[in-house]
């Protein structure tokens, strides 16, 4: 997906970033089936709109804005509305079955631990430490300028911090603000 | 401040990201509908907002734009496509009265009203317009209502009859430098050949010398069906400078006065066969007091019946006459160059400020519009890349 503008070939996007949208879609709502409908429809969206995408243009942070801004739709006009215990069991099977005691624990935990945070900074921390997208693009992605990216994933890194789930990773490590600059 | 490491943070979400099993057919299945490049009925969507509020938003925004735009198409009132409010009588032809109050009739069209009404009256100063006079030379509006040439028979009332109307009217004629003298014998000419007659006549002529204006009044009835070409006539002579009209239906009344007259009647000749059959003194003479009070009031209640009666046949129009007394002015002096420039400045801007506060509601209102609109659109453009992206 880190093709430029011009590429018109749908089935080389997906080969190259569905899966990778996709989960970062799980990871944003904590539900598999909204996930899959956002990604698919951002997909669609992204390649009826194509045309939009300026020419020279990186593919890869535009369509991640595509799937950030269906996420973010969903969220805030289709997922408000459904029963709240429906979303906690898909919590409970976002971590692989396969996986050992230790390693289901714990991804379930990073993934309760990112369900508490807000949205905003949520996305920003599936983007910079998932989709390993950098601060100017995942600020591309958002709309949002590269400070506010990186203010963004401090504040997010601090409330992961403290959450209870999460303290035995944080082995004591006293970070400051200029460490978090890239 | 602590804040949790990026390593470990990261393998963490790698490890449970890995952990989510990707949908097998998800690919084909977008890959396939896109190749149909997705449903048309998407793009709708993606225009008409999802939230409540903003499909109201969106609704009201068309509305206003409709109905501005009916507006602009329409015109407003006080353009050449709007109407005029009338005072009803003043607007109407003896003949086809009905009186009503008051009335809109479109402008160039004839005012047929019902006769339901029962009063209305209408006073139109110098210059501003005399809803009937349509051949007055000094009327300076153009909006005027031609009276009908040819007089329709008045319309049956509710009550089964004709309707009973009595007409009135004032007009003042301003005659300038011009004699009183001959203006009063036109007045009379037009009077006997509408087949009416002067009622009242009071010329006062002033000294030769002029320093006395002249005046006169004269009171001229004429028939009913004749007061709208006789108005016409009259408006013709001189300038006008004010004037009223006046009609009241008196079908109601002229009826009662007419029902009340049969029942005396009617007792009438009952006191009359008591008195063929009484046989006492007393008997007869009470009788006969009986029938003179019944006879007095026919004979008054008949009186003004056919007060009505005449009242109905012939209108009465008034006419003032009046001399100014004074020269016209002198013309003024030529101005010079500069004087003349000046005036023709300040002449300028004044039809400047007034062409600017004339277009200044219009004006406002289409950029209010314009506003509205630029807001809606750029509220979609926003909602469409917001979805598009």
């Amino acid at each position: 997906m880190g093709g430029k503008g011009g590429q018109e070939d749908i089935e080389t996007w997906l080969a190259e970033g569905y899966v990778t949208s996709f989960r970062t879609a799980c990871l944003i709502l904590g539900n598999r089936s909204d996930a899959e409908e956002a990604v698919q429809e951002a997909f669609l969206r992204a390649w009826r709109f194509r045309k939009s995408l300026a020419p020279g243009s990186d593919v890869r942070p535009w369509l991640y804005r595509v799937v950030v801004n269906t996420c973010n739709s969903k969220l805030r006009s289709e997922i408000p509305h459904r029963d709240r215990r429906t979303a906690d069991s898909e919590l409970d099977r976002l971590a692989a079955p396969g996986d050992g005691p230790t390693d289901v624990e714990q991804s379930g935990d990073i993934v309760r631990a990112l369900q508490s945070l807000p949205v905003h900074l949520r996305v920003v921390v599936v983007l910079r430490y998932y989709a390993d997208l950098t601060e100017r693009e995942i600020a591309t992605a958002i709309g949002r300028r590269p400070g506010t990216v990186k203010s963004r994933l401090h504040e997010a890194r601090r409330l992961l911090a403290m959450h209870p789930a999460l303290r035995t990773l944080d082995n004591g490590a006293e970070s400051h603000d200029s460490e978090v600059a890239e | 401040m602590t804040m949790i490491d990026e390593g470990p943070l990261r393998a963490l979400l790698a490890e449970a990201a890995d952990g989510l099993a990707v949908p097998e057919d998800a690919v084909e299945r977008i890959a396939s509908i896109a190749s149909g490049d997705g449903p048309k009925a998407d793009i709708v969507r993606t225009i008409v907002p999802r939230g409540r509020w903003g499909r109201v938003a969106l609704v009201a925004a068309a509305i206003v734009v409709v109905a501005g735009g009916v507006t602009l198409i329409g015109g407003t009132p006080g353009t050449s496509q709007g109407h005029r409010t009338v005072a009803g009588p003043s607007a109407v032809a003896p003949g086809v009265t009905g009186a009503v109050p008051s009335t809109t009739v479109p402008l160039g069209s004839h005012n047929r009203l019902g006769n339901g009404g029962s009063t209305g009256s209408s006073s139109t100063p110098a210059g501003a317009g005399a809803p009937f006079a349509a051949n007055a030379p000094a009327q300076s509006n153009p909006t005027v209502i031609t009276p009908s040439v040819s007089p329709a028979p008045l319309p049956t009332g509710i009550i089964g009859q004709p309707a009973k109307v009595v007409t009135t009217g004032t007009i003042d004629l301003a005659l300038g430098s011009d004699p009183v003298g001959p203006a009063v014998t036109r007045l009379t000419t037009i009077a006997n050949g509408a087949g009416g007659f002067v009622a009242k006549s009071d010329v006062q002529v002033g000294p030769s010398s002029g320093t006395v204006p002249s005046s006169g009044t004269l009171v001229l009835q004429v028939p009913q069906a004749a007061f709208a070409s006789v108005l016409t006539q009259v408006q013709s002579i001189a300038k006008v400078t004010s004037m009223s009209s006046t009609s009241t239906d008196v079908t109601s009344q002229y009826v009662d006065l007419q029902a009340r007259i049969n029942a005396l009647q009617v007792s009438r000749q009952q006191y009359l066969t008591i008195l063929g059959q009484a046989t006492s003194i007393g008997d007869i003479l009470a009788v006969q007091s009986q029938l003179d009070t019944i006879q007095s009031q026919i004979e008054q209640l008949q009186g003004q019946l056919n007060l009505l009666d005449s009242q109905t046949t012939y209108s009465t129009l008034t006419v003032s006459l009046s001399q100014s007394g004074h020269r016209p002015p002198p013309p003024p002096t030529p101005q010079s160059g500069v004087g003349r420039a000046w005036h023709q400045s300040v002449s300028g801007f004044t039809s400047g400020v007034e062409w600017l506060i004339r277009i200044a509601g219009r004006t406002l209102f289409v950029l209010l519009v314009l506003a509205v609109l630029a807001f809606v659109g750029r509220w979609a453009w926003r909602a469409w890349r917001r979805r598009m992206l």
